[in-house]
C-alpha cells in the first residue's frame, strides 16, 4: 500500500466505492471481482481496422482506460500506470462445428478471468470470430463505470459521425452523487441517512429467500441468454402496460421473476424475495457523465405470502416504488454511500449485503433492466448488430442475476449464475417459468 | 405551470440539447421520459400543485407532452 499522492488521477466517488465493496466481496469468495460485460452479436465480420482506430480515439479522449485502481491510505484512487496496455483483442477459431460453443466459452473465459485489482485493465474490447459468427465483447470492472456508462461507451463506438462523438461526456460533470449531496445541508444529510437506515431495518424484518445451494463453494460464472421473438416482446410490452401501467416496466420483470423463482421451490426457507436495483442519477438521453458510477441502490421486496396473487404482487411492488419516490428514499441512500465510502471494504460489503436482523444475505437475486438499447443506428463497423446482452459477476449468495434489455424490438433475458450453486438445467427450468409469467394474461 | 414542469423535466429527468426548441406539443416519451421518470414526475406534480392524480389515468395520452400534462393537471385542480 503506497501512501504518497504520486500518480493519482482521481479519487473514487461514493457510488464507485459501493461497487468496489462488491468487487471485494466477490474476490473474497475466490472469484474474479466485479467484472461486467456487454456483448454484441453481429451479422457479419466488422471492419477491424476501423474498430481499432475508434478504440484508439476513445482511449485518447478517456485516458482513464489505462489507469490502475490503487489503495492509498484508507481510500481508493485511479492512478497512472507505468505502461499502457492493449485495449483491443481478437479471438479466432477455424472450427466450424462448435462455433456457438466457442463464442460462449470465450465470453465466459473473459468474464471469469482473474487478475489483481491493481493490474486488471479497467476496460477491454474483444472481437471473437469464427467462420459464421462474430461477437464483440466489452468487458469492464464496475468501479470504472456503471451499466449506463457502458451503454454510452458502446454508443460512442457505434457513432460514425466524428462531430457527434465530440458531444459525449460534455459538459464534464462532477460525480452526480456528489452534486446531489451538495444540495443538502448537513442536517438534511443526517435526516436522510436516518430515513434510509430505517428503511433498511424495515426490509430486514423479513428474511430473504435464497435459492442458491450455499453448501457449495463458488467456482465460475455461467450465463444463459434468451432472445424473445418480436411477437413475444410486443405481447410482453402490452401485458406490462396492462398489468402494471406506464410507470412499472421494471417492476413487471421483477414481479414475474419472483413468481418464477417461487415456483421452482415454494418451500424454500425465508419470508420474502428482495432484490437491489440501481437508481440512475443521470438524466435520460444525457451523454454525460460517461465514466464512473452515478447510481444508488434501491430495493424491491415482496413477502412470500402474496406471491400466489399476481395482481396483489404487482400492486405491492408499485406501491413500494411510489413510496420510495414520494418519501425520497432514493436520495436517502446517498448519505449512506458517502458515509460508507470511509469504511473498510470488508465492513462496507457486510453493510451492503447482510441483514441487520438475521445476519443473512439481503438479496435474493440481482436485477438490472437496461431498457431499450438506443444506438444511433443498428450497425457496427459495416455489419448489423443482431443481439445485445449483458453480463456481470455476482456475489455468492445470491449467485444469480437477472438482466434484461430490448434491442430491435426484441427482449433479451440474460441469466447470470454462479456454478455450482446453480446449474444450467435449473436455470433453463427457471427461464420456462419466467417466460410463462411474462406472457401470462 | 408549464414552466415549472419544464424545469423539473429538463433539470431532473431528461436531457434535451436545446430545451428552448422543445415545443409544448413535442413528444416527451420519445425524448426519453421512461417509466421511472413518469413516476417521479407524477409525485412531483402532486406535491407541487397539491393534487392527486389517479393511477387509472396514468396513460400515454396524459403524459406525452407539456400541453397534455397541463390539461391533466387542470382536470384535477379544482
Amino acid at each position: 500500500m503506497k501512501s504518497s499522492t504520486e500518480g493519482i488521477i482521481q479519487i473514487l466517488n461514493p457510488s464507485d466505492c459501493f461497487t468496489l465493496a462488491m468487487d471485494e466481496e466477490i474476490r473474497q469468495e475466490n472469484m474474479p471481482g466485479s467484472q461486467c460485460g456487454f456483448a454484441l452479436e453481429l451479422a457479419g465480420a466488422p471492419e477491424i481496422k476501423a474498430i481499432q482506430e475508434r478504440i484508439n480515439e476513445f482511449s485518447e479522449r478517456f485516458p482513464l482506460v489505462f489507469a490502475s485502481l490503487q489503495q492509498r491510505g484508507k481510500r481508493f484512487f485511479w492512478c497512472q500506470r507505468e505502461h499502457q496496455h492493449p485495449l483491443f483483442y481478437q479471438h479466432n477459431t477455424a472450427d466450424t462445428v462448435n462455433e456457438d460453443d466457442f463464442h460462449k466459452q470465450t465470453v465466459l473465459q473473459l468474464l471469469n478471468h482473474r487478475q489483481a485489482r491493481e493490474t486488471i485493465p479497467p476496460i477491454e474490447f474483444h472481437l471473437i470470430q469464427s467462420a459464421n459468427k462474430n461477437t464483440f465483447l466489452m468487458r469492464w470492472i464496475h468501479p470504472f463505470c456503471d451499466a449506463k456508462g457502458a451503454d454510452l461507451i458502446l454508443k460512442y463506438l457505434c457513432t460514425d459521425d466524428a462531430k457527434q462523438r465530440l458531444r459525449f461526456d460534455v459538459p464534464k460533470l462532477e460525480p452526480l452523487v456528489n452534486l446531489q449531496l451538495a444540495k443538502y445541508k448537513w442536517w438534511q444529510k443526517v435526516l436522510l441517512f436516518i430515513k434510509a437506515k430505517r428503511h433498511i431495518t424495515q426490509l430486514d424484518t423479513l428474511q430473504s429467500i435464497i435459492h442458491a445451494d450455499t453448501s457449495k463453494a463458488p467456482e465460475r460464472l455461467n450465463v444463459n441468454t434468451y432472445t424473445l421473438s418480436t411477437e413475444q416482446t410486443q405481447a410482453i410490452n402490452k401485458l406490462t402496460r396492462q398489468q402494471v401501467g406506464l410507470t412499472g416496466t421494471s417492476l413487471y420483470y421483477i414481479g414475474c421473476f419472483m413468481r418464477a423463482l417461487h415456483k421452482m421451490n415454494p418451500e424454500q426457507p425465508g419470508d420474502a424475495y428482495c432484490t437491489p436495483y440501481a437508481f440512475n442519477l443521470r438524466r435520460n438521453k444525457a451523454l454525460s457523465p460517461l465514466l464512473s458510477n452515478h447510481v444508488a441502490p434501491l430495493f424491491a421486496q415482496a413477502p412470500k405470502s402474496i406471491l400466489h396473487d399476481r395482481a396483489a404482487l404487482f400492486q405491492h411492488l408499485k406501491q413500494q416504488n411510489a413510496k420510495t419516490i414520494r418519501e425520497k428514499l432514493d436520495y436517502a441512500f446517498l448519505p449512506i454511500m458517502l458515509a460508507a465510502s470511509w469504511l473498510s471494504l470488508e465492513m462496507h460489503g457486510e453493510k451492503l449485503r447482510t441483514s441487520m436482523r438475521t445476519g443473512t444475505e439481503r438479496s435474493s437475486f440481482w436485477f438490472s433492466d437496461i431498457g431499450n438499447v438506443d444506438l444511433s443506428n443498428t450497425s457496427f463497423f459495416a455489419t448489423d448488430i443482431t443481439k445485445i446482452y449483458h453480463l456481470c459477476q455476482i456475489s455468492s449468495p445470491p449467485a444469480l442475476a437477472f438482466l434484461s434489455c430490448q434491442f430491435n424490438q426484441q427482449l433479451t433475458l440474460s441469466y447470470n449464475f454462479i456454478e455450482p450453486l446453480f446449474t444450467e438445467e435449473w436455470i433453463e427450468a427457471l427461464h420456462q417459468n419466467v417466460l410463462e409469467e411474462l406472457l401470462m394474461a | 405551470m408549464k414552466q415549472k414542469i419544464r424545469e423539473f423535466i429538463f433539470n431532473e429527468l431528461i436531457f434535451v440539447a436545446e430545451p428552448e426548441n422543445f415545443s409544448d406539443d413535442d413528444d416527451l416519451l420519445e425524448a426519453g421520459l421512461d417509466s421511472m421518470g413518469i413516476m417521479r414526475l407524477i409525485m412531483h406534480m402532486e406535491e407541487q400543485f397539491n393534487i392527486t392524480l389517479p393511477d387509472s389515468e396514468i396513460d400515454p395520452d396524459n403524459v406525452k407532452s407539456f400541453n397534455a400534462l397541463e390539461q391533466w393537471i387542470l382536470q384535477h385542480k379544482t
